[in-house]
């Protein structure tokens, strides 16, 4: 059972997610800022990590580029999930080294295919 | 000074004198040679005269031999002071008597005495020679020698006398022509001054003075007709001056003013471009803030659908499918006005990727299906086989394209929508050529020009009947032009719609956002028929700005306004609609209001709807009996509008039954 950690200030967006990603069978740990996120992804290790960018604390791709340049966190796939859906911000997800990258409100199926693709792809190593 | 420099004076005054001197030379040096001449034969005359006799005296004693009475003879020519010399010699050639003048010491004889009577001047003396002859019979022969003496002092005289003559005649020559120069010099030395004063002090009002009527005078009037023309030319050149003068001064002034109001514009332009910045970013958030609570409302709903489902209640699913729908309609509305706001703000980017055109409308029209299946519309789709790869943004495509589509879908039923889609070369370029064609309602002429434009759809009722922003053909028409292409229409009310669009089959970076829209063939957009609506108002008038005032001002008295241009669309509509008054201007294009009203009235089924005429020419006759229920002079008050639009629609038959004109 995949671990999925979601950081997401907005409390319904985090409930709402969390639970249809439980309903799917995963397991969901979820933070509601920059550095709970951050926190929990070391102390977790959580499989894939959903990062919401405008977050309080630290933003999203402050805690992003912390977890890929630490070796103990840097294999762990991460989506960056904005509202933005400014093209600059597709640039800079892959710039601070997002693995994947999509809007919200998020299409449910679309985000559990990239979820599920990025567990395969990364489970070997 | 050489002569062709002296003055004028100078010159006919030595001419004169020359002439005269040259003349007088030419005849003294004439007399006096011709009466040296004249004299010296005279004085060889003289001379031979004087041999004769001198002959004739010493004939006897020649012939008697007698020596002593010759000489004496001879010695008689002492009283002649020119003679310097005589000889008588015997017929052998011997010198037999001689005479020589005492202050003479030496004399030359003649070698040789010639054998017969003459003269012959040698060097300065004058000779004779006679031959003595005594009762016919020559004896001896005479020589005689002069001096010349006196004709030598003749000439001197004579050449004095001359000389004296001469000068006297040059005297009066030059006093004569001294005077009478100025006859001739005068008025051209007059005339030199006129023209030196005229060159320096720039005055051409002065004239020359004219003394006499000849080639001098007629030199002097062609002067003065020439300073004539030239004060002419020089007012109207001054004239022209000053005009010019105050025409720059004239052109500095709009330049300065247009400058101003250049800058006022920058200024204002800057204000403006300000403005739309801080709305482009005002939308860009808030759209935003809509976004969060719209994540929540279309997750939550999908959520609830997938539980009811699973818990079997189906009969709920229906509704929450109506929350998750309804979220979704306002996300795609949110996202158009993001999108608008992002490209106004010029945040919206290109990201070119290689795509097969083919895959991309599979894609669409797959997603489309249930769109298409909803107004029982058919699609038909003509790819060509060359179709292949484009290089550009295959999500702006994507976006172009389902918009035109959902656009056909929407404005047809029971109808066939087309997209055929082509490879083209054009202007040096490959192009995707996109043809979305539909039979619908169709767009009318007036609506096509906006039909691009932000926020321009056509009215309000079409966004309630229809759906949409009015923003998705606005965001389609950026997007092409954002990859250097374009996208046209061409419409017919009633019958369907064609919209092309054309990309470059490679779009590059440099073409985004440069191109222009061209000039597009085909005219307006898709304009949805007005709704029957209760308290509808029809507006007949051709002034934009009365149109949208009158709107405004009826809206908040709570009427439905339906307005139009001309007067054939207009009865039309008053037909369709069935308004509860109609407002009627009278200057319309094609058929006039007067036209219109009396086909209003003419028709049984709109001869009851009151009419009020607005318009700003007042004519008498035609307000009498024209029929109108009221008359309004432009500018109209707007209030005074409402209330009478309020009264009349109060007495429709159908609100309170009656037809009572209301007076104003």
């Amino acid at each position: 059972m995949p671990t999925i950690l979601l950081v997401e200030d907005n409390e319904m967006n985090r409930d709402m997610l969390s639970r249809r990603l439980e309903r799917k069978g995963y397991r969901v740990i979820a933070a509601k800022d920059g550095a709970e996120g951050y926190y929990l992804a070391r102390s977790q290790s959580p499989d894939i990590i959903l990062m919401d960018i405008s977050l309080p604390v630290m933003n999203g791709w402050e805690v992003t580029r912390r977890l890929k340049s630490d070796r103990a966190t840097s294999h762990i796939p991460i989506i960056a999930l904005t509202a933005h859906a400014l093209a600059t911000d597709r640039a800079k997800a892959f710039e601070v080294g997002c693995d994947d990258y999509d809007t919200k409100p998020v299409d449910f199926v679309r985000l559990q295919i990239k979820i599920e693709k990025l567990i395969l792809e990364k489970k070997p190593s | 000074m050489k002569f062709h420099n002296l003055s004028i004076k100078r010159k006919m005054t030595l001419i004169t004198m020359l002439t005269s001197t040259a003349a007088l030379l030419l005849f003294s040096v004439s007399f006096l040679i011709y009466d040296l001449i004249a004299f010296r034969h005279f004085l060889s005359e003289d001379l031979s005269t004087q041999a004769e006799i001198i002959g004739y005296n010493s004939a006897a004693a020649m012939a008697f031999k007698d020596q002593a009475a010759a000489t004496e003879t001879l010695a008689a020519l002492k009283a002649k002071e020119d003679i310097t010399a005589a000889v008588l010699y015997s017929p052998e050639g011997r010198i037999f008597a001689r005479y020589n003048r005492a202050n003479i010491a030496k004399m030359t004889l003649p070698d040789r005495l010639p054998p017969a009577d003459g003269f012959r001047f040698s060097g300065s003396f004058l000779e004779v020679f006679h031959v003595v002859s005594l009762n016919g019979e020559p004896c001896g022969r005479l020589f005689l020698q002069s001096d010349m003496s006196q004709w030598n002092a003749r000439a001197k005289r004579y050449a004095g006398l001359l000389l004296v003559f001469m000068v006297c005649s040059d005297l009066l020559a030059l006093l004569v022509s001294s005077k009478l120069q100025n006859l001739i010099s005068q008025p051209i030395l007059r005339l030199e001054d006129t023209m030196r004063m005229v060159s320096s002090r720039k005055n051409y009002e002065v004239r020359a003075l004219k003394f006499y009527d000849d080639e001098i005078g007629r030199l002097i009037d062609g002067f003065n007709t020439m300073l004539a023309d030239i004060q002419e030319r020089d007012t109207a050149l001054q004239g022209a001056n000053y005009e010019l003068k105050s025409q720059t001064n004239e052109l500095e002034d709009e330049v300065a003013r247009r400058k101003q109001t250049q800058e006022e514009l920058l200024g204002a332009k800057r204000a403006a471009e300000d403005a739309s910045r801080a709305k482009s970013a005002f939308l860009a958030n808030m759209s935003h803030e809509l976004r969060t609570p719209l994540n929540a409302i279309i997750g939550y709903s999908e959520m609830l659908e997938e539980e009811i489902q699973d818990s079997g209640r189906i009969e709920k699913v229906e509704d929450v499918r109506k929350i998750h729908s309804a979220g979704k309609h306002l996300l795609a509305l949110i996202n158009d006005v993001l999108d608008l706001s992002k490209i106004e703000a010029g945040k919206m980017g290109l990201h070119l990727e290689h795509f097969e055109v083919a895959g991309m409308i599979e894609d669409i029209v797959s997603t489309l299906e249930p769109t298409i299946a909803k107004n029982a519309n058919r699609l038909v789709l003509q790819l060509s086989e060359d179709l292949g790869q484009m290089h550009g943004d295959i999500t702006k495509v994507r976006q172009i394209l389902f918009n035109l589509l959902s656009n056909a879908c929407k404005f047809t039923e029971h109808g066939t929508i087309s997209l055929s889609v082509n490879r083209a070369t054009a202007e040096g370029q490959e192009w995707i050529r996109f043809r979305v064609s539909d039979t619908g309602i169709g767009i009318g002429a007036e609506h096509q020009e906006n039909l691009f434009k932000e926020f321009a759809q056509a009215d309000v009722s079409i966004a309630r009947k229809y759906g949409g922003t009015g923003l998705g053909l606005a965001i389609s028409h950026r997007f092409a032009q954002m990859m250097g292409g374009q996208i046209g229409v061409e419409s017919e009310m009633g019958k369907g719609s064609v919209f092309t669009v054309h990309l470059p089959a490679h779009v590059t970076t440099e073409a985004a956002g440069t191109a222009k829209p061209k000039q597009l063939s085909g005219r307006a957009a898709a304009e949805p028929e007005p709704k029957l609506q209760p308290n509808t108002v029809l507006m007949i008038d051709d002034d934009p700005a009365e149109r949208e005032l009158m709107c405004r001002s009826l809206a908040k008295a709570g009427f439905h306004v339906v307005a139009v241009a001309d007067g054939e669309e207009g009865l039309r509509l008053a037909r369709r609609i069935q308004p509860v008054v109609i407002t009627l201007d009278v200057l319309l294009p094609g058929i006039d209001g007067w036209e219109v009203l009396s086909r209003l009235k003419a028709d049984s089924e709109l001869a009851h709807i009151p009419v009020i005429v607005v318009t700003i020419v007042d004519n008498e006759l035609k307000r009498a009996d024209c029929g109108a229920s009221s008359y309004l002079i432009k500018p109209v008050n707007r209030d005074l509008l409402v209330k009478l639009i309020e009264k009349y629609s109060e007495l429709q038959p159908s609100t309170s039954g009656g037809g009572v004109p209301v007076n104003v």
